[in-house]
């Protein structure tokens, strides 16, 4: 009787994964096209919670129904593909990530989504190319694993087949507890003047006038992004709500409180993070993550009350595509090693001394060894500015308490952006929208009152946020560091 | 696009927004990948357990995906429709916006989320009354065919003599049975329609139109023969049944390959069809461009919300405006009638403007110096019907005529005086607004005209200040605030104690401090100031002083400020306008020789100018340039669109609609460019200086104008402070309310009235002459406008300047903020503290704390009082300012 019933799908394998506070995350999925069988999930990554909005037979369809689409692919090889369903009727939203790769040596398509419920759709939007950046990157390193996997034999197959999963927990992992953490700790995306240094009847109250002014004029020089640091979650929360002020309501959904039960780790790709030092007063900022960030990172120690930057953003671009690309090379050629494990690869990296400079690994290629070595990574604030200078000088001078700074903040933001934009359409008027290099930094610098560095640095950077790639466009393609930049700049 | 699965072919792009959008982009093959999964699950059929079909109506979903071999992304929308004929009712459509920037659809999702589920709402509610529709006329067809069979099957009953049914009686009675099913399925399923209709249109935020119901369309209506309870309406139903003329149906349908499907259009009503498409071509033109213009501006309009205290001043009020009109008609606000196109039409109309002129009741405000009242015609109010009724060729006559009149005009030769003239609480109003109790068509009261065509006139009053105002209305209320002077001595100084009496009583009707705090303090009983325009309250004392709680204490203190220069140098004699010339471009302190032209020799001179107008061989050139310009924009007409209609409203907000900032900005860059000084120009206007543009060609005088508008701050008091052209001659109160003129200049006797009363104001006013290339106004030495103004500058395009400038004014607008609001700032710190004191504190706040020098912090002063009048005074608290002059000399530029 038995063996004439078709045998039973097995289930698909289940990981859950135990989380402080609560995940706004359903799931995470793996799934694969099966010449055969069509769109087939291989894995899932769940919250552990007594509470399950989707039983494992409707993740596995939505995960299947993501993949359905897929027969008709033709895309480039290498590239990752990103769908992002709002599905009312089944109330959830997915983000999936296609692509392509080698496994048990088919080629096939695959697809790593995230489920989470329609509820959080506003606040998934401001995350959403934090988490496509993370998942893009698992992918990238996945499929290297799933490469390697054809090139071996017999029983080694199954094994590493199994450690492809085995990657993807260790990864997956940080990216739910980020969702968590953001969950309960992230900035509202309104935030209150009164809550910040700003509302202080005098300007040095809180903390002294030039640390304020280097902060908020360094983390605008670095597009917005910032990490402070300190022993103290109050002092460490306000100046982080401080530096919201000058993000945009998404950019302050994309930014995280420091949690004075405990410290989180830095998360690249944050806005504006908070995070607490520990008992020995100290922090461990890791070098990889830093360097993947999507834009450079200032970094303020409330406790010391210092401000140091990395470098400006087409350099830190620019340095960050190196990185991940010999990583990835690093990674191919010891995935090649049967003798290396997989978690070691990944995770030895993660050292960064407190005092700012660089733990080089083992792992980075000779030639970008040198040059990380001899560069620190955070440099003091070179380029002063007059724009928050003078907005510091004056807000101070408006009645506390009231309205009136929060107008005159807004005021200021609408002049940074409204400079950015006219940046941005001065060197497209002068390069006919990208057809022509752009020459002339000096006349844009005259023409638009950006003669001081530090305004230049804080409008450009606020231009590279909303057209990416600027930048580097107008240095083109050859790569300068800041000082060869400055000289640059100076020549002009 | 709009893409559908259908069920015959597949996945088929239908249409696309614009319509010419296709170029050389695969829609087939986008549409195929689209359209490959259907990703709203729906149900449609006989579910288990029940015996009728059931309509599911499904939620949309959303999609983003693209294909990156293309570079094509699309945020799609998914749909479903219902149609009688299809397989399973349901017709899956898909609305999509392809783009090339993946990024741009991430960071507008949820607006174009937004956007789409409104298009999508319309087509489906369009959807389900065609369908409706559809299921009345099939229940129609349906019972016709049931009363045909069953007649047939009474016959073959009848007819039956053997005691049992034939084949044909039983193949009737199965076909019988047949359409009672089908009926009672198409009840079902209208009932179900209606029902969610019902529903929908209660859970609906907006009240959809419904068209008229017509004896011609059946599907008409049908949403609202529901009755509340859900069930068909049967007096409706009945009605459209006869107004339909069944068929016999069979109840089979045909098969899926021989069967028509229904067009889109035919699927919709067409009202809901139409407003589709347009809200789809609205969302595709809103979401063009660039997407960092796009997040700048929803950036910009978030925080332009925030500094509505401010941003009146030089902001496009439409835009923002426009989101909370559409942010109420999302709830439910309807939206209201424009009342200033009323108030337009009379601003439009100049000879109902000169009803506003009456001033046969004024008086003197200042006791000391006596005024000679007299009455006269006023040729200014009536010179158009002069002009009209007089016969051309008697126009020796009217010349003559004029200049008797003009000769007698005793304020032309008053150079030797100051005149203070101000506006009073009524005569603004006729003007702008049209009431009941004062009904302003002249011809319908001829009684009025004829009143309002006397005017006073003085004749001796050198080396004095003139306030004048309708006797009924000399309420100090209406003199206490007012807009500041554009105009300011070189050298203050204040040691004429007279005249600074004099000073005080023009700027304010008391006669004493006392009766000035006592006034202040019933106004402040009377009119409580609310700050309703802020989102938290705004500490009022910032602007207007915190120890005290009354805030008209201020006000002394501003008027000793702006007219400390009034006191001590004396006026400057007026040139005629027509004189300028090269020579004259030097300050006019002691040069008079030119000005005591009567007002024949200025006509005749004029005249005399006027037949050699340089202007004319420039004409070619300038019409190319307008030609060019208009090129910019093929689908609009940028001159002809200018121009304001007499019954379109020209408040500020519609003063740079839409994308005219970029043609506004290219007329700015060429000004600059070509008028060497385009800075002073720019000075008068910031300062609050009235800028005439004098010309003969309308054209050129437009364009200046035009290339002007920018520089021009609103009063925020909903009138539009831009004329670009005037045929009549100015009146005081039109310097109040316009601040940028376009005057034509021409020979005849109306041209020479216009001239005249330019001469009139001329110390009071700068004036381009767009013919002679030169501009007389005060001189100006700062900063600001160097950077806003450089004639060096290396921007290529005007719409980049237009940014460049608009961000260097908002970095003003937050200093003149600054400083109207700064703590402690205006008023004195203790009573021990002078007024002298206060005023150097204000200084050095201005020069210290704001890098402002020289004339730049006038122009911030000038702002921050408009901010303060703005904050205190909103139009809708009935007060009314008052016109200030103070003198300055003047210098004659030419390029």
């Amino acid at each position: 009787m038995s063996s004439s019933c078709p045998p039973q799908s097995p289930a698909v394998a289940k990981t859950e994964i135990l989380l402080d506070g609560e995940s706004p995350l359903v799931a995470a999925t793996f799934a694969y096209w099966d010449n055969i069988l069509g769109p087939r999930v291989r894995h899932i990554w769940a919250p552990k919670n007594e509470q399950m909005l989707l039983s494992d037979g409707e993740i596995t369809f939505l995960a299947n129904h993501t993949l359905n689409g897929e027969i008709l692919r033709s895309a480039k090889s290498g590239a990752i593909d990103v769908k992002f369903f709002v599905l009312a009727e089944k109330g959830v939203i997915i983000v999936s990530l296609i692509f392509d790769g080698n496994m048990n040596g088919d080629r096939s398509t695959y697809a790593l989504s995230v489920i989470l419920p329609q509820s959080e759709l506003s606040f998934y939007l401001p995350l959403h190319r934090v988490c496509v950046d993370r998942l893009t990157h698992i992918i990238r390193k996945g499929r290297i694993w799933m490469y390697k996997v054809m090139n071996r034999q017999g029983s080694v197959l199954k094994i590493i087949g199994q450690s492809i999963i085995s990657f993807l927990t260790t990864e997956i992992t940080p990216v739910m507890e980020l969702f968590s953490s953001m969950k309960a700790y992230g900035v509202v995306e309104e935030v209150q003047i009164k809550e910040t240094v700003l509302n202080d009847d005098d300007i040095g109250d809180s903390c002294r006038e030039d640390f304020l002014h280097k902060a908020i004029s360094s983390h605008l020089q670095t597009c917005g992004c910032s990490v402070v640091i300190g022993s103290n979650p109050d002092k460490v929360n306000k100046m982080v709500r401080t530096l919201c002020l000058f993000l945009t309501p998404a950019e302050r959904q994309c930014s995280r409180l420091a949690n004075a039960n405990g410290s989180f780790r830095y998360d690249p790709g944050l806005f504006v993070q908070g995070l607490l030092k520990d008992a020995t007063g100290s922090f461990v900022l890791p070098f990889r993550q830093i360097m993947y960030a999507p834009y450079p990172t200032t970094h303020i120690d409330v406790d010391v009350n210092t401000v140091k930057q990395m470098a400006p953003c087409h350099e830190h671009i620019y340095n960050q595509q190196h990185y991940m690309t010999s990583e990835l090379i690093v990674l191919q050629k010891i995935a090649s090693e049967d003798d290396m494990i997989p978690d070691t690869v990944i995770h030895m990296d993660e050292s960064f001394t407190p005092n700012l400079y660089v733990c080089i690994c083992y792992l980075v290629p000779n030639y970008f060894l040198s040059y990380f070595t001899n560069r620190n990574i955070f440099q003091d604030v070179m380029h002063r500015d007059t724009l928050v200078k003078s907005f510091l000088d004056q807000i101070f001078q408006l009645k506390s308490g009231l309205s009136l700074r929060s107008i005159f903040l807004a005021q200021f933001l609408l002049v940074l952006y409204r400079k950015a934009q006219t940046v941005i359409k001065y060197i497209e008027d002068e390069t006919q929208k990208g057809k022509k290099p752009f020459k002339s930094l000096r006349n844009l610098k005259t023409d638009l009152d950006l003669t001081v560095e530090g305004d230049l640095s804080i409008i450009m950077a606020l231009a590279e946020k909303l057209k990416p790639g600027l930048h580097s466009f107008i240095f083109g393609k050859s790569f300068y560091t800041s000082v060869q930049e400055r000289d640059v700049l100076m020549s002009l | 696009m709009i893409s559908e699965f259908s069920e015959q072919v597949g996945p088929q792009p239908l249409l696309t927004v614009p319509d010419h959008a296709r170029l050389n982009f695969d829609l087939n093959y986008f549409s195929l990948r689209i359209m490959s999964v259907d990703y709203q699950a729906s149900f449609v059929g006989h579910p288990p357990g029940t015996g009728y079909p059931k309509l599911n109506f499904v939620e949309d979903s959303k999609v983003v995906l693209g294909d990156s071999k293309e570079g094509a992304f699309a945020y799609v929308h998914h749909l479903t429709l219902y149609d009688l004929e299809a397989r399973g009712f349901v017709r899956p459509f898909c609305m999509a916006y392809i783009s090339a920037d993946e990024n741009k659809i991430m960071l507008q999702f949820q607006e174009l989320s937004h956007e789409f589920s409104r298009a999508s709402e319309c087509l489906k509610t369009g959807n389900r009354k065609a369908f409706a529709g559809e299921l009345e006329k099939k229940l129609q067809d349906l019972e016709y065919t049931r009363n045909v069979l069953h007649n047939e099957t009474e016959i073959q009953k009848n007819s039956n003599e053997k005691g049992y049914y034939t084949s044909v009686a039983i193949e009737k009675a199965n076909e019988l049975a047949n359409v009672e099913r089908c009926i009672i399925e198409h009840q079902d399923l209208l009932m179900q329609v209606r029902t969610y209709s019902h529903k929908k249109s209660r859970e609906a935020s907006y009240v959809s139109y419904e068209p008229d119901c017509d004896a011609e369309q059946p599907e008409v209506g049908l949403e609202q023969s529901l009755d509340p309870g859900g069930l068909p309406a049967k007096a409706n139903w009945s009605n459209r049944r006869s107004t339909y003329t069944p068929k016999f149906t069979r109840a089979k349908s045909a098969k899926c390959f021989e069967k028509k499907l229904k067009t889109l259009e035919e699927l919709c009503d067409v009202y809901f069809f139409t407003q589709t498409l347009e809200q789809l071509g609205n969302l595709e033109k809103s979401f063009r461009g660039d997407v960092c213009y796009l997040l700048t501006r929803q950036i910009e309009m978030k925080l332009l919300q925030q500094q509505r205290i401010t941003s009146f001043l030089f902001e496009d009020c439409v835009a923002f405006s426009d989101e909370e009109q559409t942010e109420k008609q999302r709830h439910g606000y309807k939206p209201l009638p424009s009342h200033n196109i009323l108030s337009q039409n009379v601003v439009e109309d100049p000879c109902e403007s000169n009803v506003a002129a009456s001033f046969e009741s004024y008086k003197s405000c200042v006791e000391s110096v006596p005024i000679k009242m007299e009455q006269q015609v006023n040729i200014e109010s009536c010179h158009q019907a002069v002009a009209d009724s007089i016969p051309c060729k008697n126009l020796q006559a009217t010349l003559d005529l004029l200049d008797i009149e003009g000769k007698e005009k005793g304020s032309i030769s008053s150079g030797e005086s100051i005149e203070v003239l101000g506006t009073e609480k009524s005569w603004p109003n006729p003007i702008f607004a049209k009431s009941e109790s004062q009904p302003s068509l002249q011809c319908q009261y001829p009684e009025v005209v004829k009143r309002k065509l006397v005017v006073t006139k003085r004749t001796n009053s050198e080396d004095s200040i003139e306030v004048l105002c309708t006797t009924e209305s000399l309420i100090p209320e209406d003199l206490k605030a007012s807009y500041p002077s554009a105009i300011y001595e070189e050298e203050p100084a204040v040691n004429n104690v007279e005249e600074c009496g004099l000073r005080a009583d023009a700027m304010q009707p008391f006669t004493s401090p006392q009766d000035a705090n006592e006034f202040s303090n019933t106004n402040i009983i009377s009119n409580p100031v609310t700050l309703s325009n802020l989102p938290e309250p705004v500490d009022s004392s910032c602007c207007t002083g915190k120890e005290s709680p009354i805030f008209t204490e201020s006000r002394p203190t501003l008027v000793t400020e702006y007219s400390d220069g009034i006191i001590n140098v004396p006026p400057q004699r007026s040139k005629s306008v027509d004189k300028i010339s090269p020579g004259d471009s030097v300050t006019q302190g002691g040069e008079n020789g030119l000005t005591n032209l009567t007002a024949d020799q200025v006509l005749t001179s004029c005249e005399r100018e006027d037949s050699n107008l340089p202007g004319n061989g420039e004409s070619g050139q300038l019409l190319l340039e307008d030609y060019l310009d208009s090129m910019s924009y093929i689908s609009t007409s940028w001159c002809s669109d200018r121009t304001p209609s007499p019954a379109l409203p020209t408040s500020p907000a519609k003063r740079l609609p839409g994308k005219r900032k970029k043609q506004c900005g290219k007329n700015a860059l060429w000004f600059i460019r070509q008028y060497s000084f385009a800075q002073q120009a720019i000075f008068s206007l910031l300062s609050g200086r009235t800028l005439v543009v004098v010309g003969e060609q309308e054209g050129k005088v437009k364009k200046l104008i035009h290339a002007l508008s920018m520089f021009v701050p609103n009063s925020g008091r909903g009138e539009d402070p831009i004329k670009q052209w005037v045929t009549f001659p100015l009146h005081i109160h039109h310097l109040q309310t316009w601040k940028l003129i376009g005057v034509q200049r021409i020979v005849s006797p109306v041209g020479s009235s216009v001239l005249h009363s330019l001469n009139r104001y001329s110390r009071y006013i700068s004036i381009l002459d767009s013919d002679n290339k030169s501009l007389r106004c005060p001189p100006y030495r700062g900063l600001l406008i160097t950077r806003m103004a450089d004639h060096r500058t290396q921007i290529k395009r005007g719409s980049t300047y237009y940014m460049h400038v608009n961000n260097l004014l908002t970095r003003v607008c937050s200093k003149a903020f600054l400083y109207t609001f700064c703590h402690h700032l205006h008023l004195p710190i203790d009573g021990r503290e002078s007024e002298e004191s206060v005023a150097c504190r204000r200084l050095n706040f201005l020069k210290h704390h704001l890098g402002l020098m020289n004339d730049d912090g006038k122009i911030v002063q000038y702002l921050a009082e408009l901010i303060k009048l703005h904050y205190l005074h909103e139009p809708a608290k009935g007060l009314n300012q008052v016109l200030r002059f103070a003198y300055v000399s003047s210098i004659v530029c030419k390029i």
